[in-house]
């Protein structure tokens, strides 16, 4: 079957079979900064922006995306001096965790939100193996502009 | 493996989809999607409910309106906006992560019926009503649902919505115990309403989740409370009654014994909590 869909701004008709995944799909399309971990919805690994909100793809069946918005890492400018921020704080050991983790941090900030409290529970869903989420949180906080 | 996606926006379709292909409905597949990729349910058909033509979440002769298809995000906000059972806000927001909140819905929660079920326990407390469609039927929740993953359903039939009460000047207590302090799924949970009058028991709502083959609540041992002193003996009445009642299991999260003493902590601090000083 066909979809349309806008990924990364871009209007797209992708061809997917009905059990597909959206992780998947994304993928198959070359869109590798969305990656799969626990596939379960779990660690935040597979994250896009689905009409502007943050979902794990993994767990977003592909037909359901018809009609509708898609953002991935690769369509947030904002994404790389984030990444960059990673980078400094030491915070991209392996650096799997880093896509998912950067399309909701991009997301919070558009939400404006400055305090890390807030920021912290909003991340819940983004887990992180080799970090221990220190020197995410110092790269988080400059990125958003957290108030001291 | 799924072969065939529909996607109804009439209640006659819907319905007579669900008698032809035997599928499963979904809305956030929050839920169905782990379980078929787990191996856990096999089916070729999928229908997605998000296409329905459905009523809004709304608030009507002092109930609660949730439809099938509203998020546990949506649920939040019209709850903050409106103000009404702060309850639901402190047991949604401990569903999942943002992201699953997002998409996962309280019909999914319900339809799922798991012992586990956080929405399940909030809707046990506010005397909640399943809506079924489209025979338009309106069952109590704990009638509704039998047992872990077990719900009284016809062929033709689907979940259209949940009706709550709505409680003014309550107040209440809510605690999931998991192995992690994050995206738990419970161990074991209490949920609790108390109304008071001149420090006796007007009503009282003592709810568990994960601790027997569905939500654990007494409404004969609530009814027996009514203009009792509230107190830490009469909560210790209640923590060894429920002790005594529930019948949980041991899986790979924790054990019977683990469980049934969780009862029994959880209910005496759940006392503490509202009546003496916060603990954590
Ligand atoms: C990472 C993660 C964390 C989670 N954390 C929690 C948690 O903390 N607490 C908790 O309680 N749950 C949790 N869940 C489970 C799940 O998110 C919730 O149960 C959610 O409410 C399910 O809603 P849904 O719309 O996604 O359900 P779906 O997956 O769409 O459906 C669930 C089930 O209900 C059936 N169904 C759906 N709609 C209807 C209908 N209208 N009529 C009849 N049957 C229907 C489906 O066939 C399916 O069997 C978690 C899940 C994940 C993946
Ligand atoms: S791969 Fe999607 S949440 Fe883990
Ligand atoms: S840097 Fe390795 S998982 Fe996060």
């Amino acid at each position: 079957m066909k979809i349309k869909v806008i990924i990364n701004g871009e209007k797209k008709v992708l061809d997917i079979e009905p059990h597909e995944i959206l992780l998947d799909v994304l993928r198959r399309y070359g869109y590798y900064s969305v990656r799969r971990g626990c596939d379960t919805g779990m660690c935040g690994i597979c994250t896009v922006l689905f009409d502007g909100k943050p979902v794990p793809s993994c767990s977003v069946f592909a037909a359901r995306a018809d009609g509708h918005e898609i953002t991935t890492l690769e369509g947030l400018p904002e994404a790389k001096e984030f990444a960059e921020l990673l980078a400094e704080e030491g915070a991209d050991q392996c650096g799997y965790c880093s896509p998912g983790l950067i399309v909701n941090t991009v997301y919070l900030k558009k939400l404006k939100i400055k305090k890390m409290d807030e920021a912290k529970i909003k991340l819940i869903g983004n887990l992180c193996r080799c970090t221990g989420y220190e020197g995410q949180h110092r790269a988080i906080a400059k990125f958003l502009g957290v108030e001291k | 493996m799924i072969k065939n996606y529909f996607r109804p926006s009439t209640i006659d379709e819907l319905s007579e989809l669900k008698i032809k292909t035997n599928g499963y409905l979904f809305s956030g597949g929050t839920d169905l999607f782990v379980k078929i990729r787990a191996g856990a349910i096999n089916t070729d058909t999928v229908i997605d409910t998000k296409y329905l033509e459905n009523e809004e979440l709304k608030i009507e002769n002092k109930k609660l309106f949730i439809p099938l298809n509203t998020t546990y995000t949506e649920l939040r906000k019209f709850i903050k906006a409106n103000q009404i059972n702060p309850i639901i806000e402190n047991i949604v927001k401990t569903i999942g992560s943002p992201m699953i909140r997002n998409r996962g819905t309280p019909v999914g929660n319900i339809a799922n019926a798991s012992p586990a079920g956080d929405f399940v326990l909030a809707s046990y407390l506010l005397n909640a009503s399943v809506i079924l469609k489209p025979s338009s039927k309106k069952i109590p929740v704990e009638e509704f649902i039998k047992g872990p993953g077990k719900i009284e359903l016809e062929k033709e039939e689907f979940i259209y919505g949940i009706e709550l009460e709505i409680l003014d000047d309550y107040k209440f207590y809510f605690e999931k115990v998991g192995r992690r302090n994050a995206m738990i799924i419970s161990i074991a949970s209490i949920g609790l309403l108390i109304k008071e009058d001149n420090e006796k028991i007007k009503d009282i709502r003592i709810a568990f989740g994960s601790v027997a083959p569905t939500i654990l609540r007494n409404k004969e041992i609530e009814k027996s409370l009514i203009g009792e002193k509230i107190d830490k003996n009469l909560f210790k009445y209640l923590a060894n009654e429920f002790f005594n009642l529930s019948s949980p299991i041991t899986d790979v999260r924790a054990s019977k014994e683990y469980r049934k003493q969780l009862v029994y902590n959880l209910t005496l601090k759940a006392y503490i909590n509202l009546y003496e000083k916060v603990v954590i």
